[in-house]
């Protein structure tokens, strides 16, 4: 853990870019009360005070947790009686601990106020780089100890921002972050528009859309190595809308080879290129299902823009969406059983939720101009980007339906968000 | 709510750009005042029509017919000045629509003739959509519609000398957004090259 963690952080540099604002907005009605008490620390442990803090906003953001902290170190003499008066149901305790000049050892306890039992208790080493990390890494642990699901913490984000520069002249960045939008690197920079960032499954490799030779094409871009952008090979017209098989060979595009706007996808190994769809109308948008036995796509096939899903085993395609005039951009959940997508409502655009067994479609949003959903990689959140004022900004809404956060940038618009799976 | 609007035109960079096609053959192609007919171009010495002139050309069109070779060496001036201008010529769109209503499709025409009359002359086509809807589904409408105007060149034959590319809403001319704005971005860029 400690070698990899190293080596990991050593590629990825840590210049310091424009920190996209967080704003948490709202917690569930019933949040989760939990107490992250600061760390016992010793010695020169100036980073590892910070793994409470970012713990605790980590389980604020999440919208299911109420997170606080303790006004003193609580160690391993907890007095429970005085919790539960506090209405307190689980509480952290950590220990770090400096071993050598960058090597520190982590002890962490989740207890459960109400039954004082360990619910969760690990002790390690770590680099003195990886003490971000290996915060989230926590996260997940006693999130996975508390609700028996994953979290989304230790995975990064994608995004675009826009800033204008001089007058008509604009600057695109592709930038990823962790989670918390904290340690953020911009991987690309262009005058000309970027669009459909897409994380690969192993988290190497982000493909995405640029404009730089005039024209939509496709690129695959290696943030955490040197190594050259990859483009793929020309295709006559429109080259778009990129996302990844689950197994990471292959992409799933759209391409308008001869005009018309088809479903393909290419092998990057073999380099082989297979026609998914074959319609006469706009097919745009793929995305697969976590399995990648289906892909969703957006087609004006009927004349309306609606969401369509193909098994890739028997090919057939049918319609996913029967509310409304507009429906587009969807992408699967995680466990395959819903779609977040681009809802028309009246003359807005929102994010909602279908329930594709039963076609039940809810809407999670307020906003006039929602689009680019995308799942947390443990589901329980949307991902989307909306217009605030004048700029864009990406907000996130818990698919219980309440709104937990904003991401912002002080020097213009924010858009396009992806989210990665989980680290490796 | 219209179909597509008529062809009308963006006055960009240059204060001193054409703004019509009209305009267009005063300046690179003197048009004649009377019907060119065969003893005018024997007159003139000039060349003769395309071969393959089509019969949706209109007469009064046919410029380069009557042109003296000063009229050319200005007009090819013109054209020079044309391709290096940046000269946008828009059309509009209906919301979520690719069709080109007979009004505009008149004004296409002109275009395609005057690509003819002038065949050093490219022309890329840049499709644009409005904000409303997703990115990726826009920069697909976006090439649609000039695709749509491209098919109606192809009927001149000059598919070859068309380029057609797509911005999606990536570009848009109007900041604002409500449907004025929305209104000006669904369009379609003719420029010269």
């Amino acid at each position: 853990m400690i070698k990899f963690l190293a080596t990991f952080l050593t590629l990825y540099s840590a210049a310091t870019f424009a920190i996209l604002e967080v704003t948490v907005l709202k917690k569930a009605e019933d949040a989760f009360p939990i107490v992250i008490s600061p760390f016992l620390v010793k010695g020169d442990a100036q980073q590892g005070e910070s793994i409470a803090h970012i713990m605790r906003d980590n389980f604020n953001r999440s919208g299911e947790f109420s997170a606080s902290s303790a006004d003193y170190v609580v160690s391993s003499q907890v007095d429970f009686d005085k919790w539960q008066a506090k209405k307190v149901e689980a509480i952290v305790i950590g220990k770090l601990e400096q071993v050598s000049k960058k090597i520190f050892n982590v002890e962490i306890e989740l207890l459960d106020v109400y039954s004082k039992k360990t619910l969760y208790a690990k002790k390690f080493a770590v680099h003195n780089s990886g003490i971000r990390r290996i915060a989230h890494y926590l996260s997940d642990q006693i999130y996975f100890a508390l609700l028996g699901e994953k979290g989304s913490f230790d995975t990064r984000l994608a995004y675009v921002t826009v800033t204008n520069k001089a007058q008509g002249i604009r600057e695109y960045r592709l930038e990823i972050a962790d989670s918390d939008a904290q340690n953020p690197q911009t991987i690309l920079r262009a005058a000309n528009p970027i669009l459909s960032p897409a994380w690969s499954p192993d988290q190497n490799k982000i493909a995405y859309v640029s404009f730089k030779n005039g024209r939509s094409e496709v690129f695959i871009q290696y943030p955490f190595m040197r190594r050259k952008t990859q483009k793929l090979p020309y295709f006559d017209g429109i080259a778009s809308s990129p996302a990844w098989h689950p197994n990471g060979e292959s992409i799933v595009l759209t391409l308008s080879r001869d005009g018309n706007k088809d479903i393909y996808s290419y092998h990057l190994k073999e380099k082989k290129l297979t026609q998914l769809t074959h319609d006469i109308g706009i097919d745009t948008e793929a995305s697969y299902s976590a399995d990648g036995e289906r892909i969703v796509f957006t087609s004006n096939r009927s004349g309306q823009v609606q969401v369509y899903i193909k098994h890739l085993k028997t090919g057939k395609i049918k319609r996913a969406t029967f509310d409304g005039s507009y429906n587009a951009k969807a992408v699967f959940s995680p466990d395959g059983k819903s779609l977040a997508l681009v809802h028309r409502v009246d003359r807005d655009y929102r994010i909602a939720l279908l329930d594709i067994a039963t076609k039940d479609l809810l809407v999670m949003t307020q906003n006039k101009l929602d689009e680019s959903p995308f799942f947390s990689p443990n589901g329980s959140m949307i991902i989307f980007a909306t217009n605030k004022g004048d700029s864009g900004v990406l907000s996130v809404v818990s698919i219980m339906g309440h709104q937990t956060f904003e991401l912002a940038s002080k020097a213009g618009e924010v858009r396009e968000p992806n989210w990665s799976h989980y680290s490796k | 709510m219209l179909k597509a609007t008529s062809l009308i035109t963006a006055a960009v960079l240059l204060s001193s750009c054409s703004s019509t096609v009209e305009q267009l053959y005063e300046k690179v192609a003197p048009r004649p005042s009377v019907v060119t007919d065969q003893e005018n171009l024997a007159a003139t010495q000039e060349n003769v029509i395309a071969p393959d002139s089509s019969s949706f050309r209109p007469q009064e069109f046919a410029g380069s017919h009557s042109r003296s070779a000063v009229q050319n060496s200005a007009a090819s001036m013109a054209v020079a000045q044309l391709k290096n201008s940046n000269t946008k010529f828009v059309l509009h769109f209906s919301y979520d629509g690719i069709e080109i209503d007979e009004l505009a499709t008149q004004e296409v025409i002109k275009h395609a003739n005057f690509m003819r009359d002038n065949p050093t002359l490219n022309l890329r086509l840049e499709g644009h959509a409005d904000e409303r809807g997703t990115r990726e589904y826009n920069l697909a409408l976006g090439e649609n519609r000039a695709l749509a105007v491209k098919e109606i060149l192809g009927l001149y034959d000059l598919s070859s000398r068309v380029q057609v590319i797509s911005f999606g809403e990536e570009k848009p001319i109007a900041q604002l957004h409500d449907e004025s704005a929305w209104q000006q971005n669904r369009r379609v860029e003719f420029i010269y090259q």
